[in-house]
């Protein structure tokens, strides 16, 4: 077992040039259509920043719970929970955008706008957005100091001292997580509003953080690095199966709601994303987000392959993708112009910066965390 | 009635190493007694994987149908009735009663499956070996065949720790 991960050199090439593609990308869009450009950028920021931050809702969790099984992988979760401060950077990025983005800024004669200025208006939006960045680059950054002086002196204290941060974290986080996603998502159409939207987003980000924990889990076992069995994998699998799950029944309890009182002010959201080209990817969303891998991962052996893993942790990212993509773009576009280069181009820069900066983080660290008092349990688990 | 050789065992991973050598040793389990399930042991036993889940699909399959069938029927065909303007089939509505149904059949036909094939329900009732509802664990093997031989057995047994043996007469 080799203790240091890092990228070869080729990888690391490949991943600048994606990086570089996405810049490209964004450029060219700001100068041919500014506001799909800024758009493919929110998508791809919040999309990152969940991943990021349902990792850290997951170690949260496992230390709340007592979580013996979970200690030999705690590291990956931690790498991911260190990409916040830069899906931060990414949001910030967007403010230049926002008068493209969200028409509150503007609210003219509107009535109902007005009414929102208080809440929607420009200096408290970004107050609140640095705001909810800053406590979740905190918690993170807590949670990591703890693990990291555990390794020195393996005292159980530091686990005790995360288990009260955890608590506190999960309290903050559904607060602030369902704030952020009001604000950066659902105000992009104003006039609509849903109270299961928060709940919504959360159930996605942490179905992301298992995707994202599980496929870099599962790459680090193939090389050697991390000390997990197929027991580990059967409760990552388990994990993604009650994720994909709850995020489907949130997305048709907002759904089934609309539906049944087929109010027009609420209805708009979904006849935006059922007509102009937009219904067969409203349609897709689901399919990728729950059908697709609920189906793939019924069987008990389908959860203990890793080859299975990766392919419903693809479709489920994809997926991700999608359900962010449906709320801002119809929001911006009413009639689809199609996923172009320049969307796949800003993602997929986001991404390598994403794989880049939690390598780094993998690798600034034990992959073994040897203070753990729930070590021991962890390596016998099955 | 049937005969039986128990070993009886005080700690798990006693019952775990006796299981795994009294099948190296070629002999025939018949089954292992625990208060509490114990990681492991179906490595140990050789089990096969078990065929439940595919009852639990069928009847999960099976609920999902009825239950779209079943509203269907009641709200389309037998007693159409016009709630607030919606078509008389209108699958969204059904869902959450589809969603129950399958996991309500999954679930009941899965453990009704389950007592079916380990035979129990009223009256087939027997006595528990002693204390494996408490702190005892049991190795049952059956008395028989080309490699048993019953002081062999019995000291093998207790090699691995066994608190004492005996044999016993079980129903079936």
């Amino acid at each position: 077992m080799s203790l240091s991960v890092a990228l070869s050199q080729t990888q690391r090439r490949y991943l600048w040039a994606a990086a570089g593609l996405g810049v490209l990308a964004f450029g060219g869009g700001l100068l041919s259509s500014p506001a799909r450009a800024f758009t493919s950028l929110l998508v791809a920021a919040f999309l990152f920043t969940s991943l990021s931050l349902g990792a850290l809702v997951f170690l949260a969790l496992m230390y709340l719970s007592n979580a013996g099984w979970s200690a030999a992988l705690k590291r990956v979760p931690e790498a991911l929970s260190s990409y916040l401060p830069y899906g931060g950077l990414s949001l910030l990025l967007v403010l230049p955008g926002l008068g493209l983005l969200y028409h509150w800024l503007h609210p003219g004669e509107d009535a109902l706008l007005q009414a929102k200025v208080p809440y929607l208006n420009l200096p408290f939006f970004v107050a609140r957005m640095v705001g909810f960045l800053l406590v979740w680059i905190g918690f993170a950054w807590a949670l990591r100091r703890q693990s990291r002086a555990q390794d020195a002196d393996g005292s159980p204290t530091h686990t005790r001292r995360s288990v009260a941060t955890s608590a506190a974290f999960l309290v903050v986080f559904a607060i602030t997580f369902s704030l952020a996603s009001v604000d950066w998502l659902m105000s992009l159409e104003p006039h609509w509003y849903s109270t299961i939207f928060g709940l919504y987003q959360i159930g996605g980000a942490m179905l992301g953080g298992v995707c994202a924990i599980t496929v870099a889990a599962v790459l680090l076992r193939r090389a050697g690095h991390l000390p997990i069995g197929e027991a580990h994998l059967h409760d990552l699998g388990k994990l993604l199966f009650g994720f994909s799950t709850l995020w489907a029944y949130l997305w048709l309890s907002q759904y089934l709601l609309v539906w049944y009182a087929n109010i027009p002010e609420e209805t708009t959201h979904y006849l935006a994303r059922t007509e102009g080209g937009w219904g067969f990817l409203f349609y897709l969303n689901v399919a990728l987000g729950w059908a697709v891998p609920f189906t793939m991962l019924l069987p008990r052996p389908a959860k203990r392959s890793e080859t299975n893993l990766l392919w419903a942790c693809g479709f489920l990212l994809a997926g991700r993708w999608l359900d962010i993509y449906l709320m801002a773009g119809p929001a911006a576009a009413p009639e689809h112009l199609g996923i172009g280069l320049l969307e796949l181009g800003v993602t997929a820069g986001l991404a390598a910066v994403f794989v880049l900066v939690v390598a780094r983080a993998l690798g600034s660290a034990p992959m073994v965390p040897k203070g753990d008092p729930y070590l021991v349990e962890s390596l016998h688990h099955h | 009635m049937r005969r039986l050789l128990v070993g009886y065992f005080g700690e798990e991973r006693q019952v775990l190493a006796a299981t795994r050598a009294v099948r190296e040793a070629g002999l025939e389990v018949h089954d292992v007694y625990t208060p509490y399930a114990v990681h492991g042991m179906e490595e140990a036993l050789g089990l096969r994987p078990t065929r439940l889940t595919w009852v639990c699909f069928g009847a999960g399959l099976f609920g999902l149908l009825f239950a779209l069938f079943l509203q269907h029927y009641a709200s389309a065909v037998s007693w159409p009735i016009n709630v607030g303007g919606k078509p008389f089939h209108s699958l969204p509505a059904f869902i959450p009663v589809a969603f129950e149904l399958t996991v309500l059949c999954a679930g009941l036909f899965t453990v009704a499956a389950l007592f079916l094939r380990v035979r129990l329900f009223p009256t087939t009732g027997g006595t528990a070996l002693p204390g494996v509802t408490d702190d005892r664990f049991a190795l049952a093997l059956i008395p028989e065949g080309p490699r048993f031989d019953e002081v062999e057995a019995t000291s093998l047994l207790c090699r691995h720790g066994a608190l004492e043996t005996r044999l016993e007469e079980v129903a079936r």
